[in-house]
């Protein structure tokens, strides 16, 4: 081992010493920053990727859709089936209509699915709270949580849907009545947006209520695990015919993950910087080790030793310093996380909000996701920037005259 | 205190490898010429050293007393190579030395010890010795084999795991001669060592320098204010108003 670094060592944990001081507060230090970065990046990083789930669960992975309508759904379909890496296809069809229950309007998103592919493609049937899927026909329809309990209806009650296309017609002087649908089932995505605005019925009964015949609006495509979503919609698009374009979720949704992604960044910026501060305290402490060890940095001048090894000597007592706090910060982060939901509940219970948390937040439980990139990032950020705190020391260390640093009584 | 073991076999083998390198060509293993060195303090020009000369030849022992403020240290300074002379030139073994470039050669050419011992506190009796050879990059088990017996050479063989906060001044004077002896230099330049010790503790551990260097071989160039450890070298020095003489 060379001198500077056997040096730098003895000088973190001095021989016979129990308890070196100075490193176990600045590992600390470093340490308690790695820790809330990991945690609060992972949790933040379980809500994305519960977030991401929820969207691929209720479009599917990749969307084809046209610039009006897909009127040879079948066709497409089986050009789709083609595709490398597409496990399942499933149309749709899509709309606006006005629904009313007992004198209570909504004016909700329909959703048209067919009840023989979606289960293929979407797993429905998991979000359907009270009813069933299976009851599902066409003079029914699947209310979603908060807009069934906005309306006042609840399963087996009966809603009227008026379309725009009924609408058209009333304005034609021709009698037509609202269509009376049977509550089937109630749905729950656990997503503010999804579980007070959209409404399903069978695609039939879309294609119905909007005149589209055979067309539909869309085709939502389930693509094998392994496969990437942004280059099975390009292998689609290449056989597709240009009236047609597929994309993937994560194009479908680019402005909604950006934002995610931007918030992500901005707390890993904000936190990095509780290991600046540390950092400072692990520079201000070498500084004053430099200041008190000019003698001997002048001996070991004297010994033949070279400034940018006395240098290096204090530049990695900082690395040092930041890979312990790492290593122990990380130790301390995943700790918590494997804890978290005990914390949580230990502190609901402490203030009685038990309730206050299941009604503000759709987890139940925090959802915690490490990216493996973020992990990296946060260690290679925490030791760089303990080495950069053991720098200006280190140079401090170099620059000392040895003449004057041996006179320095 | 004990009286250190007289000889020790392995550390004169060693040596007389060396040896060959030190007295190669007869010349003076020291040379000074005409050193001088100022210093500005305020405005006001401190002339310490006026171009002075100094030979120091191969096994040789020279003591240069001094007032205080002579410039005995600044002397030592500049013959290490640590600093660099306003005029004037030095030369190791013959090699013409510059300053900026004799860290490498001052490992294994010179050893120093100081007034105020300069161990490294977070390290025991041992690791300090040690110290010397880890900047040559080889602490090896013949190393750690060499400071062992140097230590008990210096009657210290049972504090080898002592940190120097657990050594009293004459043992801690000890340690860093064992740590000037380590490279086997052929050169040994002290300033002052016994400066911060008690008469009888300064007394044996001049005694223990100078046999230490008899027996190897070592030159040493003994900074002091005792007449009596002056008078015990092979040649006395007089540092004042700037020149040796
Ligand atoms: N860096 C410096 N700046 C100004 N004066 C200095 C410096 N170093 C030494 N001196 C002066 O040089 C003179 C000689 O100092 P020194 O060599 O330590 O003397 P000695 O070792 O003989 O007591 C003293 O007057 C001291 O004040
Ligand atoms: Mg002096």
């Amino acid at each position: 081992m060379p001198w500077y670094l056997y040096l730098a060592l003895k000088q973190l944990f001095p021989t016979g010493r129990r308890f070196p001081f100075f490193t176990v507060i600045s590992i600390l230090g470093v340490a308690l920053g790695v820790a809330l970065l990991i945690v609060s990046i992972s949790v933040m990083g379980g809500f994305g990727h519960e977030i991401r789930r929820m969207i691929v669960e209720t479009q599917g992975d990749v969307q084809v859709r046209a610039r009006g309508l897909i009127e040879n759904p079948a066709e497409v379909r089986a050009q789709l089936a083609q595709v490398p890496g597409v496990v399942a296809t499933t149309p749709f069809a899509e709309g606006v209509v006005l629904l009313e229950h007992a004198s209570r309007p909504a004016y909700p998103n329909v959703q048209g699915v067919s009840l023989t592919h979606v289960g293929q493609v979407i797993p429905l049937r998991r979000y359907v709270r009270m009813g069933s899927l299976d009851h599902l026909d066409d003079e029914s329809i699947i209310l979603s949580a908060q807009l069934a309990v906005a309306i006042g209806a609840r399963v087996g009650d009966t809603v009227e849907l008026y379309s725009p296309l009924l609408l058209q017609k009333l304005r034609q002087d021709e009698i037509f009545l609202p269509r009376g649908l049977r509550v089937a089932g109630i749905f729950e995505v656990g997503h503010q947006q999804l579980d007070s605005t959209v409404v399903l019925v069978t695609l039939r009964l879309m294609q119905d209520i909007y005149g589209l015949g055979g067309a539909v609006h869309g085709i939502n495509i389930k693509i094998a695990p392994d496969a990437d979503a942004d280059g099975v919609a390009r292998a689609i698009n290449r056989i597709l015919p240009d009236t047609l374009r597929a994309r993937s979720w994560a194009e479908l949704n680019q402005d909604f993950l950006f934002v995610l992604q931007l918030e992500k960044n901005m707390i890993f910026f904000l936190l990095t910087f509780i290991i600046v501060v540390s950092a400072f305290s692990v520079t201000s402490s070498l500084l004053i080790a430099v200041v008190r060890k000019t003698r001997e940095i002048g001996l070991l001048s004297a010994l033949g030793g070279k400034p940018r090894h006395v240098a290096a000597c204090f530049c990695f007592q900082g690395f040092l310093i930041g890979l312990g706090g790492t290593i122990f910060g990380l130790g301390l982060g995943f700790a918590a996380l494997h804890f978290r939901n005990d914390m949580v509940t230990a502190f609901t219970k402490l203030t009685s909000s038990e309730t206050v948390l299941a009604r503000f937040y759709q987890f139940s439980q925090l959802p915690s996701y490490s990216a493996p990139g973020d992990v990296t990032a946060i260690i290679v950020c925490s030791i760089v920037i303990s080495t950069l705190a053991g720098l200006l020391p280190a140079w401090r260390a170099a620059k000392l005259n040895p003449v004057e640093a041996l006179r320095s009584e | 205190m004990a009286e250190p073991a007289r000889s020790s076999d392995s550390l004169n083998v060693e040596r007389s490898a060396l040896n060959v390198e030190r007295s190669a060509g007869g010349g003076p293993i020291l040379q000074a010429r005409g050193l001088a060195k100022s210093y500005l303090s305020g405005d006001r020009r401190i002339e310490v050293l006026r171009g002075t000369d100094l030979d120091v030849a191969a096994g040789e022992s020279v003591s240069i007393r001094g007032e205080s403020g002579s410039g005995k240290s600044t002397l030592l300074h500049l013959l290490a190579g640590l600093d660099a002379p306003d005029a004037g030139t030095l030369a190791w073994a013959g090699a013409p030395i510059v300053a900026a470039d004799a860290t490498e050669r001052r490992a294994t050419y010179l050893g120093m010890v100081f007034q105020s011992f300069y161990l490294i506190p977070e390290l025991d009796a041992l690791q300090n010795v040690l110290m010397a050879s880890r900047i040559l990059g080889r602490p090896g088990p013949a190393d750690r084999a060499r400071a062992r017996e140097l230590l008990g050479r210096v009657g210290l063989a049972g504090r080898v795991t002592h940190l120097p906060a657990q050594l009293s001044g004459g043992e801690r004077q000890r340690v860093a001669l064992a740590r000037a002896l380590m490279n086997s230099p052929p050169l040994i330049l002290a300033d002052e060592p016994t400066g911060n010790l008690d008469e009888r503790t300064g007394d044996t551990v001049i005694e223990l320098l100078l046999s230490l260097c008899r027996e190897t071989g070592t030159a040493l160039v003994l900074v002091t204010h005792n007449a009596a450890h002056a008078a015990k070298t092979h040649r006395g020095l007089f540092l004042h108003d700037g020149v040796l003489r």
